[in-house]
């Protein structure tokens, strides 16, 4: 290839990392904390979501192609991307720079929790074909036990933070590098605005958490069929 | 003969040392006599006359890049007790002592403080920093300009290649080929340009590769460490949305 | 001459090395740019008002037979009139060029160039991008020659530094003798033509507004080597620079341009802060004496002023040697827009904001009008012929000079916003005539035998080695510390024979210890102690070309200020009389009474002056001394007469 065709190749890949960030990873990560939060409204809200989610057409070409598949490039190219800088926050102490390498750092962490996040709850679920009805009493059962311990609740907890913050200071990043946000005081303007939606986020995300550890969902709902 | 020493006030400094690229680096130690108003280029023009370490060992002087003295050519850039400025407006007075000299870390060392900064030129011909004249005969009057785009050329073009954002960006290093803000500062620079526009698609498709606008990670320590407060993060955000448009414009107008 | 391209080697990469290397290019020559740094870091960047040229934006009827006169009457009428005349009917052609280039020119509300005012002229001349025009200039130039250098007619040895020109047998400058800064190695470059386009010496005095680099050595080396010097006492004080232990930071004059005001509290040792000294006991020293020209008269009026003010009348601020120049009556948006660049330098070396302090400065060593004799042809009408071949040439054949390495611009004092001017103008404008040269030789470079450059190189390879031998005592560094000090006490703002001849000694004195030199780096890598030491050399010789020019020339002209030989004009004097008295001296008698009393004495001895000392001194190596001769003055278009700012 000449050297032409590989910037080409390059710049894609790096465009498209920053893209799949927002749109599908993101977006499904708002989704996701967004029905998961049901949970804080009552269970049956909570089931009937995984319910309809459970009993979509195609579900597992929508969930490889959408959320899988653009998860797993974000996350390589991610871990390129890691390991083409070296941070220096000790040495230049800014606040942009500390998060530039918490943004490293909070990717890493978000990628070993969703290794174990899937491991735990979509693998088993297709392992024993805990699929459509099957799949809300399953989950709800694997979160029952997730919470009940505090080890559970740390994992998710960092889980969580590690990915609100990742996926609210990315799409700052994100709208700097695709040239949304051009001046310093609209780039420091934005920068409050979704530091406040990651807060939100974090909210939503812990919520569920906090729900879980306080109220486990009943035996009875929870019995996997 | 003690009492006598106690009332000089003196200057420490630990200088990182090394005689040629790739030999062993050592440090040495000097001290010399306060004087008002010191920066670190007068201490080290105070160790060209004195060329003694502080234990009393003669060694070659320490060498060093200068030129202007006075921020504007961009020469003294190096490290002062650990981070990157010009040397000429680094006043001993705010300075925590001893104080640290070392030669940029992200540039190759030539000798001591001297470091090989070529490349930031060979990248400004990467992407073709320069107005594309018919010739320097008298055809009459440049480009009308507005002063709002003078000003925000002129804060850009006063950019002095000193290395300093190079220097500490975490995304720039001695290895790779990023380009870096200052390189991105004058795309945008040329590509405001009315006639230098005319070179915007060239100037965008050199910064869209390996080493491009894409490579940048957003730390933004380059403006926080920018001797001349260029605005080299909007700069960086500008070329995103001109490289942005232009792949739209590849993708779905070509 | 041989079908190759033509190949010139041009010293020094700023305003003038660049405009030139950009024009050859231009003219499908090759050209190699030899920089004792990299390109854009020489001491042009320095330059920070503006650059002039009489376009009138301003309607303000102004010409460039107005600029040209103001130039001649700053310079005290020293220089060759019709190159100065040249330059100036070039000047609108050179900014608009310069614009095209891209650079950053602050703009009218319409989009056109802004101009200001600037000292020795009443009209708004001055194109300035913010306070960093040099600078500036230098970049827009600087990407002129990257742009060729992309397409591979132009070569830049950068870290290289100049040693010697390579002379044949009848004395042909064929190349020049070079040395790797980084290596250390030394080698010759064969060349057309040889260009120094290497800028000042303001390094002489150590402490000036000048790089570190701007040795002067060598223009100094070409005079070693047999070139005239000329003019070399004309040195120009600038009026207001801030102190400091390693250099004296050049506080624009556009500050003043833009209406900054220069002041001393009227009490002596007044130690009040400025901004409660009310303004009835602010001494406006300038204003006063000057009421039409203010604080923008020349610099070397400026200069004077100040001396006077803080070492006749003592009245510096708080006793020391320093007077305020004051802005804080001008808007911040307004001085952060326009003199930003200064305002910051200022801010950073004394921590004080010139927005709400007046600044405190003092007159510091800036330019030499004085440089590297060098020819021009003048076409008969005023203004030059651009193809001779004499242009810019120095008295040795095939080596030119421009910039501020040459002498024939600015006479006994220069006008700010007129180097870049001049340096540019030389630069664009030599080109040509080096074609010429180059098409009439009847030998080329080509069939110089090839040992004519082995000599040299081996001259310049034991040289440096005898230098790298030196054991002796004297530190090379502190050597040049103590002829700057002797430079600086006595060829300064105000000269005394009796001072210079001491000066001279003391320069010999110097020049004896020099042998006791230790070089105090031996090292073969990047070792700048032995260049150093060459450079040190240069600049003793060159401080006894200065002084004894300066000893010489007893009369008052220009920045050469000789209190004793002062003409003393009366206080009414109108330099019209002068044209009067001329007048009516051709026609055969002067009348007593035709003018006010003292004035015909007066006029009688500034024509007895002219006839003795409006000349240039030239200066020439021989014996190991400089022989100080005299050359007319090109004064064929304007009549010579007094100068008045006021």
């Amino acid at each position: 290839m000449d050297k032409k065709t590989t910037d080409q190749i390059h710049y894609l890949i790096l465009k498209t990392h920053s893209l799949t960030g927002v749109i599908p990873v993101g977006a499904f990560l708002v989704l996701h904390f967004s029905i998961n939060s049901l949970r804080t409204v009552g269970v049956w809200p909570y089931q009937i979501s995984i319910d309809i989610i459970n009993n979509l057409p195609f579900l597992i070409w929508i969930e490889a192609g959408f959320i899988i598949a653009p998860l797993m490039f974000h996350s390589l190219v991610g871990f390129y991307i890691y390991f083409s800088g070296r941070s220096n926050p000790f040495r230049y102490n800014y606040p942009h720079n500390w998060m530039y390498t918490l943004q490293r750092l909070s990717g890493a962490v978000v990628f070993a929790f969703l290794i174990y996040h899937l491991a735990t709850t979509v693998v088993p679920k297709l392992w024993y074909g805990n699929t459509q009805f099957e799949a809300a009493p399953y989950l709800i059962y694997v979160m029952n036990q997730e919470f009940k311990s505090w080890d559970g609740r740390i994992i998710y907890a960092i889980g969580i933070v590690a990915a609100t913050f990742h996926f609210s200071s990315g799409l700052w990043g994100f709208c700097i590098s695709w040239g949304i946000l051009i001046g310093r005081r609209a780039q420091t303007n934005a920068g409050y605005i979704f530091a406040l939606f990651g807060l939100v986020l974090t909210v939503m995300g812990l919520s569920t958490v906090v729900e879980f550890s306080l109220h486990p969902v009943g035996v009875e709902a929870t019995e996997p069929g | 003969m003690k009492g006598n020493i106690v009332n000089e006030k003196t200057v420490k400094l630990k200088i990182k040392r090394q005689d040629k690229p790739n030999s062993k680096i050592y440090w040495q130690e000097f001290k010399i006599p306060y004087k008002e108003r010191l920066n670190v280029i007068a201490c080290l023009q105070d160790i060209q006359r004195n060329p003694t370490t502080q234990l009393g060992e003669s060694v070659n002087p320490v060498t060093w890049d200068c030129n202007c003295l006075e921020e504007t050519c961009g020469s003294c850039t190096m490290l002062i007790n650990g981070k990157v400025r010009q040397a000429c407006t680094a006043l001993i007075d705010s300075l925590e002592q001893p104080v640290i000299l070392e030669p940029m870390s992200k540039f190759p060392v030539v000798r001591d403080l001297q470091v090989d900064r070529s490349r930031m030129f060979e990248n400004l011909k990467k992407v073709k920093a320069w107005v594309e004249i018919d010739g320097t005969h008298d055809i009459g009057e440049g480009p009308i300009m507005s002063d709002k785009v003078r000003s925000q050329r002129y804060a850009l073009s006063e950019c002095m290649s000193c290395g300093c954002c190079l220097e500490a960006c975490p995304q720039f290093s001695l290895t790779n080929n990023f380009l870096g803000a200052a390189t991105f500062s004058q795309v945008r620079l040329f590509n405001l340009h009315p006639s230098g526009s005319m070179l915007k698609e060239e100037r965008l498709d050199a910064v869209m590769g390996e080493g491009g606008i894409t490579d940048c990670g957003n730390a933004q320590v380059c403006v926080e460490v920018c001797p001349k407060s260029i605005p080299l993060t909007e700069s960086i955000a500008d070329i995103g949305r001109q490289t942005t448009l232009q792949t739209l414009k590849n993708i779905f107008m070509k | 001459m041989a079908k190759r391209k033509k190949k010139i080697i041009v010293i020094g990469g700023g305003l003038t090395g660049l405009s030139l290397a950009m024009k050859i290019c231009e003219r499908n020559a090759e050209v190699v740019i030899v920089s004792y740094q990299s390109l854009k870091r020489s001491h042009s960047v320095c330059a920070q008002g503006g650059i002039n040229a009489a376009i009138d934006a301003r309607n303000e009827g102004d010409s460039p037979e107005n600029h040209f006169y103001d130039t001649i009457k700053g310079g005290d009428f020293l220089a060759h009139q019709p190159l100065v005349r040249d330059m100036c009917y070039q000047a609108p052609a050179i900014i608009h060029l310069l614009d095209r280039i891209g650079v950053a020119f602050n703009r009218t509300g319409e989009g056109h160039l802004e101009f200001r005012r600037f000292g020795g002229t009443l009209y708004s001349r001055t194109a300035f991008a913010g306070a960093t025009t040099g600078q500036q200039l230098v970049y827009a130039l600087d990407e002129q020659v990257r742009r060729f250098q992309h397409d591979g007619s132009v070569e830049t040895l950068e870290w290289h530094e100049y040693l010697g020109a390579v002379l044949d047998s009848q004395g042909i400058c064929r190349g020049a003798v070079l040395q790797d800064l980084r290596t250390n190695t030394v080698f010759t470059l064969a060349g057309d033509a040889v260009v120094l386009a290497t800028g000042g010496p303001g390094q002489v005095y150590v402490k000036s507004t000048n790089s570190t680099v701007n040795t002067g050595a060598a223009a100094t080396m070409a005079y070693l080597q047999g070139a005239k010097y000329g003019n070399g006492e004309f040195i120009q004080i600038h009026p207001t620079a801030i102190p400091g232990p390693d250099k004296l930071r050049l506080m624009s004059e556009s500050a003043r341009g833009e209406g900054g005001r220069l002041w001393v509290p009227r009490k002596a040792g007044d130690a009040r802060p400025p901004k409660s000294i009310p303004d009835r006991e602010r001494n406006y020293f300038l204003e006063e004496k000057f009421p039409l020209f203010g604080n923008l008269v020349p610099r070397d009026v400026a200069s004077r002023e100040i001396h006077d003010i803080v070492y006749n009348q003592h009245l510096g601020i708080a006793g020391e040697p320093m007077v305020y120049l004051d802005l804080t009556h001008k808007s911040r948006e307004f001085l952060e827009d326009r003199l930003g660049g200064i305002i910051d330098i200022y801010k950073k070396f004394t921590g004080d904001d010139p927005k709400d302090v007046p600044m405190k400065i003092l007159p510091a060593v800036h330019y030499s009008m004085g440089g590297l004799w060098t020819d021009y042809e003048s076409d008969g009408n005023g203004m030059i012929e651009h193809g001779s071949p004499r242009n810019q040439a120095t008295s040795i054949p095939g080596l030119y000079a421009g910039g501020e390495a040459d002498y024939q611009y600015h006479g006994a004092n220069r006008l700010g916003a007129n180097s870049l001017l001049s340096c540019i103008y030389t630069g664009l404008m030599m080109c040509r005539g080096i074609f010429t040269y180059i098409d009439n030789q009847d030998k080329s470079v080509d069939d110089i035998s090839s040992t004519i450059f082995g000599d040299a190189k081996n001259h310049w390879e034991s040289r440096l080695k005898e230098i790298k031998a030196m054991k002796g005592k004297e530190n090379p560094y502190q050597l040049h510390i103590e002829l700057g000090d002797i430079m600086m006490s006595n060829v300064l703002i105000v000269r005394e024979n009796k001072k210079l001849e001491k000066t001279i000694t003391a320069i010999d004195d110097i020049k004896t210890r020099f042998k006791d030199l230790n070089c105090v780096d031996t090292s073969d890598w990047a070792n700048p102690t032995p260049s150093f030491i060459n450079q040190l050399y240069c600049m003793i010789e060159l401080s006894r070309v200065i002084a004894k020019g300066a000893i010489m020339r007893d009369e008052f002209r220009g920045a050469h200020y000789k209190p004793e030989f002062d003409l003393k004009q009366p206080s009414k004097f109108d330099p019209n009389e002068y044209i009067d008295y001329l007048e009516k001296k051709n026609d055969g008698e002067v009348p007593e009474n035709a003018f006010p009393k003292g004035h015909l004495d007066y006029m009688k001895r500034f024509e007895a002056n002219n006839k003795n000392w409006l000349k240039s001194t030239i200066a020439e190596y021989k014996n190991d001394k400089p022989e100080i001769s005299y050359e007319p003055v090109d004064t064929s278009i304007v009549t010579p007469r007094p100068r008045k700012y006021d």
